[in-house]
Order: C-alpha cells, then sequence, then structure tokens
C-alpha cells in the first residue's frame, strides 16, 4: 500500500500561540482517515497548512515529493483538492461556474463534460440547479457543491473540512453514505471532523488531535472500542 | 426640451469615459483590496502618450489609441511591481497611502516633462457636428464615447464570459480558495491592474482628444470623480458601475444647462454624501475590506 500524504513534525503559529504542535500523520493510496477533535484543536489549520495556506514548520510530502512552502496554486495541481470548513463557495457565481471553476486547473476538455454528468448523477439536485447563483442553495446543497467542485478537479487525495458542519442529522447520513462512494471510486480522502460517531463509521483510519498534538491513533475499529475515546468523543 | 436632450446626449458622452476610469478603480479593488490611487494618473499618462504619439508617430486615430494605453500600461505594471506588490494583503491604508505617493510622484514627473500647463494635443480628425434634429454632436464626442463604450463590452464580457474572468470573479470574493483551485492569484491581480490601466489609457486618450489639451494633473478631479462613481455604485457589479458613470456625466450636465457650470464638479461629491448615508456599501453594494 503506497503512502500518498506523509506529513511530520509540523507546527503552525499564529502570532505566538501555537495551533499545531508537531502534528505527524500519513493518508495511504485509496483510504479514508479522519482526524478528530474538537472546537479550536488544531484540525483546520492541520489542513490549511498542508494546502500552504498558513506558515508552517515541518514536512509535508505528496506522493513521495516534498511540498512544503510550494505556493498553494501548484500544490493544487499536484493533484490535492479541498472542501473548506462552511463550504466556502464563489456565491456570486452559478453553480455551474462553480464547478468550471473546480475544474479551473483541469481545463475545458472533452473530460469536463463527462465528470459534470459524473457530479451530477451523485447530487443530482445540482443539476437541477447549475443556473443559480451558489449563494442562493439551501446548506446541504451548498455542502453537496462544495464537495462537487472538489471532484470536478479529479484529484488524487481529498482534503474535507467539516463536511457535516451545521446539516439536518439526515442530510448528514446520506452525506457520509456520498463520502463513501466517492472513495469507493478510487479517490482517498483525509477528513477533519467532530462528529466523530459518523467520521468513524466511514474511516479507516483516525487520529485523535487535543489542543494542536496528536494524543492517539488507530483504526476505527479499535478506536471505536476504546474507552477514552467513547467518554471524550462519542459522548459515552 | 431641446436643452435638455442636446445635455443628456453631452452627458453621455462624457460619462461613458466617468464610467472606464471607475471601472479600474473597481475591478482593482474587488480583485486585490488596494484602493489605487495612482489610477487616475495612468489616465493622465494615457493623454500624455497620445500626445507623444501624435508629435512624433502618427496622426492615426487607431495608432493614437494605442500609444496612450501602451504608455499607460508601462506605467501601471511599474506601479504594481514597485508600490502595490510590496504592500498588498496589509491593512487597507497602507496600499492607499504608498499609491498616493506613487500618484504625486508622476504628477510632477509629468510637470517636469511636460510644464505645468496644459499641452495643446493637435486634433486627430476634422471637426465635423453632426445633426440630428436640433441635436448635434461632434464626430469627436461619437468617437469617446464609441471607445468607451467598446471597452466597457469587451470587459464585461471578459468577467463574464471567459475563463479568466471567472478567476477573477473568484478572487474577488475569496483568494484562498480559488488558489486551491490552482488559480494564481499574483498572475491575476497583474492582469487586473493591466486592465485597468488599459482602459484609464484609452480614456486618457479620448479626453485629451476631445479637449485638445494634456496637463500633468488632469487624473486629479476626473479620477476623483470616477473614485466617486465606484463608491457610489458599490464595486460588486461591474454593470453597476457603468450606469453611475454614465449617469454622474448626464447630471453635471444638467446641472452645467439649468444652473450653472461652476456647481457641476460639486456635483458628483453632492451625490455621494446622499448616497453614503442612505446606503454606505453604494446602490448595488460592495465587497467587504
Amino acid at each position: 500500500m503506497s503512502t500518498l500524504l506523509k506529513v511530520t513534525g509540523l507546527e503552525v503559529m499564529y502570532g505566538s500561540v501555537p495551533a499545531v504542535g508537531g502534528v505527524a500523520l500519513e493518508v495511504p493510496a485509496g483510504q479514508i482517515r479522519a482526524i478528530l477533535g474538537a472546537n479550536g484543536a488544531g484540525k483546520s489549520s492541520t489542513i490549511k497548512a498542508i494546502l500552504g495556506l498558513v506558515k508552517a514548520r515541518g514536512s509535508v510530502e505528496f506522493q513521495g515529493r516534498a511540498i512544503q512552502g510550494l505556493p498553494t496554486h501548484r500544490i493544487h495541481r499536484l493533484g490535492i483538492a479541498w472542501v473548506p470548513e462552511g463550504r466556502q463557495l464563489f456565491s456570486t457565481l452559478t453553480v455551474h461556474e462553480n464547478l468550471e471553476m473546480g475544474a479551473f486547473a483541469r481545463g475545458h476538455g472533452a473530460r469536463f463534460g463527462a465528470k459534470l454528468d459524473e457530479v451530477f448523477t451523485l447530487f443530482p439536485r445540482l443539476r437541477e440547479r447549475r443556473a443559480q447563483v451558489a449563494g442562493s442553495l439551501s446548506g446541504g446543497e451548498q455542502q453537496m457543491l462544495a464537495i462537487a467542485r472538489a471532484l470536478m478537479a479529479e484529484p488524487t487525495l481529498l482534503l474535507m473540512d467539516e463536511p457535516s458542519l451545521g446539516l439536518a442529522p439526515k442530510v448528514v447520513q446520506r452525506l457520509f453514505e456520498q463520502i463513501q462512494e466517492i472513495n469507493a471510486s478510487g479517490l482517498s480522502i483525509l477528513m477533519v471532523e467532530q462528529n466523530a460517531r459518523q467520521a468513524l463509521k466511514i474511516a479507516h483510519y483516525a487520529y485523535l488531535l487535543e489542543v494542536g498534538r496528536l494524543v492517539g491513533e488507530g483504526p476505527s475499529s479499535e478506536l471505536q472500542a476504546s474507552e477514552h475515546v467513547r467518554r471524550v468523543y462519542l459522548g459515552g | 426640451m431641446e436643452l435638455f436632450l442636446q445635455q443628456v446626449v453631452n452627458g453621455l458622452m462624457i460619462g461613458s469615459t466617468y464610467a472606464v476610469v471607475a471601472l479600474g478603480f473597481s475591478l482593482v479593488f474587488s480583485v486585490m483590496r488596494v484602493v489605487n490611487m495612482a489610477h487616475p494618473e495612468f489616465f493622465m499618462v494615457g493623454a500624455f502618450g497620445a500626445y507623444l504619439t501624435i508629435t512624433y508617430v502618427t496622426r492615426n486615430i487607431l495608432g493614437v489609441l494605442v500609444g496612450g494605453m501602451a504608455a499607460a500600461l508601462v506605467v501601471g505594471l511599474a506601479v504594481e511591481r514597485l508600490a502595490i506588490r510590496p504592500v498588498r494583503g496589509r491593512y487597507v491604508m497602507i496600499p492607499f497611502i504608498a499609491t498616493s505617493g506613487v500618484s504625486i510622484a508622476l504628477q510632477h514627473t509629468a510637470e517636469r516633462i511636460f510644464g505645468s500647463d496644459p499641452v495643446l494635443v493637435p486634433p486627430v480628425m476634422a471637426s465635423v457636428s453632426y445633426n440630428v434634429g436640433s441635436l448635434s454632436v461632434t464626430r469627436m464626442q461619437l468617437v469617446t464615447f464609441g471607445i468607451a463604450a467598446a471597452l466597457m463590452l469587451a470587459l464585461r464580457y471578459y468577467v463574464r464570459s471567459t475563463k479568466w474572468g471567472r478567476a477573477t470573479r473568484a478572487v474577488a470574493e475569496r483568494p484562498d480558495v480559488a488558489a486551491a483551485f490552482g488559480v494564481d492569484v499574483n498572475l491575476v491581480s497583474r492582469l487586473t491592474i493591466g486592465i485597468s490601466a488599459l482602459m484609464a489609457g484609452a480614456a486618457g486618450v479620448t479626453i485629451g482628444l476631445l479637449y485638445t489639451s494634456a496637463w500633468a494633473f488632469m487624473g486629479l478631479l476626473f479620477g476623483l470623480k470616477s473614485f466617486v462613481c465606484m463608491l457610489v455604485a458599490g464595486n460588486r457589479h461591474i454593470e453597476g458601475v457603468m450606469v453611475i458613470g454614465l449617469l454622474l456625466g448626464v447630471l453635471e450636465a444638467l446641472v452645467s444647462g439649468y444652473v450653472t457650470s461652476t456647481l457641476r464638479d460639486a456635483v458628483a461629491f453632492g451625490v455621494l454624501v446622499v448616497v453614503l448615508v442612505f446606503k454606505p456599501k453604494g446602490l448595488f453594494g460592495s465587497y467587504d475590506v
């Protein structure tokens, strides 16, 4: 099993406040891995550091190549797409234009139409709403669009930041099924989640982050059985 | 009624040029969150570019237009490199002050070279008037309006319907996310400054030809009024800026026609105060700083 992403000794400082202190993690090809932790544990900072959006120390390797220090747009072009926390759609652009932005680095070739059909099959609601401005979508539809936009880039690795945030429980259930389908189609995923219960159901392996430090890791089945994880992450 | 229509026509001719300069201001602010106070000098450089082209190269109107736009582009890219790129992403007042300094430096450089009085820009076409009923329009007015309209349509097409225009709107809204989808934000910024300089330069050429003069300090009032157009319209929609530019031209022409031409230059600022009291983000909305 080849390692797609390898992060070692990652440190992120906001001013003099450390947000992430020495995080190490790996994503093997084909897996879903989750970073679990409370608000402010440094989960989003870890994702942003991988993308080069915040200054960080440590090493980030993607497919064996050091990528820390590269500008964000070049990191993306290596095959990493992002589903940001809180969707962060281009809200004044239409659904279709958001999907075109997803494929910005790929260009508008013949594959664009095929990829578009693929994401519309996964999220049929988006096909109905393609001419609508993204800001006018419901919360669930916006999350679908945020994921669809990232899929349009045909990435090798998908970084998902709190995909379930602010969604109704029924929508979350369906969303996690879709994330599993995406993974089954061959895409590796690193996911940050506060909803540990759902995340552990679909992730192969998870990391536990508390105030910027890794406090545990393991296969999801082991973590689900752990007393500490039950008490702290799954609410007893 | 005749005076009214004539002044509306005159107003549209000059207003189209306000709109062109205001669009550059607005575009650069939306994409980079930089108030480029040197923008009016691109307009001034365009007018002197026209003067130099006519004097030394050609009287062909297209040639003169290219000369003025090229001069403005060169100055625009230099300003981006020297005064905007080093201070971007800082608190909004810092690039504001840096570009204000550049603006003053450019004005006084022009004054050194061309003198403190306006220079005569020789006409490049016969002064012909066209009459429709009692309305009268000069050929140069029509050329001014035509060039402004063509630039506005081209800009609208670029922003709404091209890949890089779409990326420009994406960067205006969320630069981080745009970068995370492969957009080189610095390249988009440079493109945007370049486009704004080309447009301001073209406006400078037409105003130089229309009033047959170029002056080191001509950007000051014209640029300020264009800036007002952007504030009144808000910078979120380029169509809003276009409409307000045209309306300001018409309003000024009506005030000069019916009240007194000495009040003409006060119109823009009066409108600004009233609009900002009721709509602080402009009539059509603005991006946050």
